[in-house]
């Protein structure tokens, strides 16, 4: 596998106290999907930032698509394409004439700006509206822009930072499907920083997880699940006693039991078997269950493993989070791992 | 290079095109200033008030060869618009960073010193145009029963050359200065503070309103290296005859003055657009 990003040692720590990011290695190889998954302030835009050639970093180096990154950053913006999770279109300006500026800041040969930037107007279903000032898009159609904007030139690699922040489900699922069209008709490799678990297990092919600036997991999704040992089984007790430790994990068909966040999480190959099992040991343990939920491996299970803390999203209600997994499972036609 | 200028150019003229808003504020100052105040100042009254003759040559010492003070006052102004117009030029700087079409802009292979030139051509536009216009209209209000620009003397195609060069010069000067000064900071309100405290005292250290001959020494030596002063000199030694015998240097001289200003502001801002602009550490 050729690789299209490699990080050695990457270091960035900002007014000399605050480690941002610390000591991370990785490597995305060439048409690749790879999520940098992390909460906010993990240190997901600092690396984007830094892979980019936009902040330098403290330590380490970077290449990208063969290319130095602190060597040369003018080669490395000439290469890449970039979505900023902030609009970044000018409002001032249609969606054609910030089209046909990024084009001509790209170097996309003249002959081909005006068929380029028509193609990519109608594929990102904003053709009616190429006239308009982008300041009259709607969120979906500004976030559509701005990634017509970072592929006008055809880029080798393009970094996503959180691009569907602030997205309704609809959007993201759109969005998401057109940026799978330009893999697959380009090969381009995309890195993709994103908070949401479910569009980066719908997406990437490999995920590294990143926490307080420390990558703490590297994978596909599937690979990542499956080092939970099974379904999770979730108990809450009356009382945290160490007897209900003892008496879960001799339930047969256990493989562990930990204690987190005042909740047991037993891990099992058959969860919803063991149920019964699980609440009559707790019973026999004289402790009395206030509740018993079962998990089945996903990315937010994941999470809490490496990091030890429960994903939480920022400003998504439960509703929400529910009909994305549904809208972005449409999206792609197919079921969750 | 000469691609990304162009577009990033355009982008900046079609901004300005489309904000009418601004445009028409820019044009009120000055127009107020022609229609009220210069009419209002127009010393050559004082005759109407004295019980003696007051000889011409007094008017002429006073006005540096001018021939009212309308007429000095409008070379003042067509200079002080050159300031007025490029106010919010530096804004722009500090808006687009915050609404992150400056961090679209640097994100691509343009260089800092192209989207500092885009915006130092752009921005150089509107003021040398509105320098024009009070120029245009001061001449007309000589015509409709006002005070106006009177132009004694034959103006040759140097002097045009000149007049051009100087409005051009300053204009450019200005922008540069309010682009460094927005590349520098991060706050709205800190950049119109700021300008606010040099706009004012760039004015009224300047020679673009008092008559000179009667300004004391001490401001005269002040106003003698103003950038305003030393563009409004080049306009007044050329727009009126014999204007030439009450300034110490020719318009040449002061004209390489204001270049010399000039240079100074736009390598300022060069380098505080490539600091800007840079890779953050």
């Amino acid at each position: 596998m050729v690789e299209s990003i490699h990080v050695e040692g990457l270091s960035k720590t900002y007014n000399g106290t605050v480690k941002a990011v610390d000591n991370i290695s990785f490597a995305v190889n060439q048409g690749e999907a790879f999520g940098f998954l992390g909460p906010n302030g993990a240190g997901k835009t600092t690396t984007v930032s830094v892979l980019t050639a936009q902040l330098a970093p403290t330590a380490g180096r970077a290449t990208v698509d063969g290319i130095d990154v602190f060597q040369n950053p003018m080669e490395i913006k000439r290469r890449i394409g970039l979505v900023f999770q902030e609009s970044t279109a000018d409002s001032d300006l249609t969606g054609r004439e910030n089209l046909e500026l990024a084009a001509a800041l790209f170097g996309v040969p003249r002959a081909e700006v005006r068929a380029r930037v028509d193609s990519l107007l109608e594929r990102m279903q904003i053709g009616d509206a190429a006239d308009r000032l982008a300041r009259t898009y709607s969120g979906g159609m500004r976030r559509r822009l701005e990634l017509a904007v970072g592929i006008i030139h055809s880029p080798r690699v393009l970094f996503l930072d959180e691009p569907t922040l602030g997205l309704d489900p609809q959007g993201r699922a759109g969005f998401w499907r057109y940026v799978q069209e330009l893999r697959k008709d380009h090969g381009m490799t995309v890195f993709v920083t994103t908070h949401y678990l479910d569009e980066a297990d719908q997406i990437c092919e490999r995920l590294a997880i990143i926490d307080h600036g420390h990558l703490v997991a590297t994978g596909s999704p599937s690979e990542l699940k499956d080092r939970l040992g099974g379904d999770i089984v979730t108990i809450r007790t009356a009382r945290v006693d160490p007897a209900v430790e003892a008496a879960l994990k001799a339930v047969p068909g256990v493989a562990s039991v930990s204690l987190q966040e005042d909740a047991y999480r037993v891990k099992a190959p058959r969860g919803e078997q063991l149920i019964p099992a699980l609440v009559q040991a707790c019973t026999q343990a004289g402790v009395a269950l206030t509740s018993v939920s079962l998990k089945r491996p996903s990315l937010d299970e994941v999470f809490l493993e490496f990091t030890g803390r429960e994903y939480r999203e920022d400003g998504v209600t439960a509703t929400d989070r529910a009909v994305r997994i549904g809208q972005v499972s449409q999206a792609f036609g197919r079921s969750r791992r | 290079m000469m691609r990304e200028l162009g577009a990033l150019t355009r982008r900046e003229l079609l901004r300005i095109a489309r904000n009418p808003q601004a445009i028409v504020t820019s044009l009120l100052l000055p127009i107020l200033y022609l229609v009220l105040f210069g009419q209002a100042f127009n010393l050559n009254n004082i005759t109407k008030l004295s019980p003696y003759p007051i000889p011409p040559t007094v008017f002429l010492q006073l006005y540096r060869g001018a021939p009212s003070y309308f007429s000095y006052f409008a070379a003042g102004m067509t200079g002080f618009v050159a300031v007025t117009a490029t106010l919010f030029v530096g804004a722009n700087v500090i808006f687009d960073r915050l609404f992150g079409t400056l961090k679209r802009t640097s994100a691509s292979p343009a260089t800092p010193t192209v989207i500092f030139g885009a915006r130092l051509i752009a921005g150089s536009v509107q003021p040398i145009c509105l320098a024009f216009l009070v120029l245009g209209l001061s001449l007309l209000l000589g015509h409709v029963g006002l005070s106006g620009l009177d132009v004694t003397a034959s103006v040759s195609a140097l002097g045009a050359v000149e007049i051009v060069a100087a409005i051009v010069i300053l204009s450019v000067m200005f922008a540069s200065l309010f682009i460094a000064i927005g590349f520098s900071l991060e706050q709205p309100q800190t950049y119109f503070a700021i300008v606010n405290a040099i706009n004012l005292p760039v004015l009224l250290t300047s020679a673009a309103l008092y008559p000179w001959g009667i300004l004391p020494a001490w401001l005269k030596s002040v106003a003698s290296y103003n950038p305003i002063t030393l563009a409004v000199n080049v306009l007044r030694e050329n727009l009126f005859a014999g204007a030439s015998a009450y300034y110490p240097y020719s318009a040449g001289v002061y004209l390489l003055g204001l270049f010399g200003w000039a240079l100074a502001m736009f390598i300022l801002a060069v380098l505080l657009a490539r600091r800007a602009l840079a890779p953050r550490h």
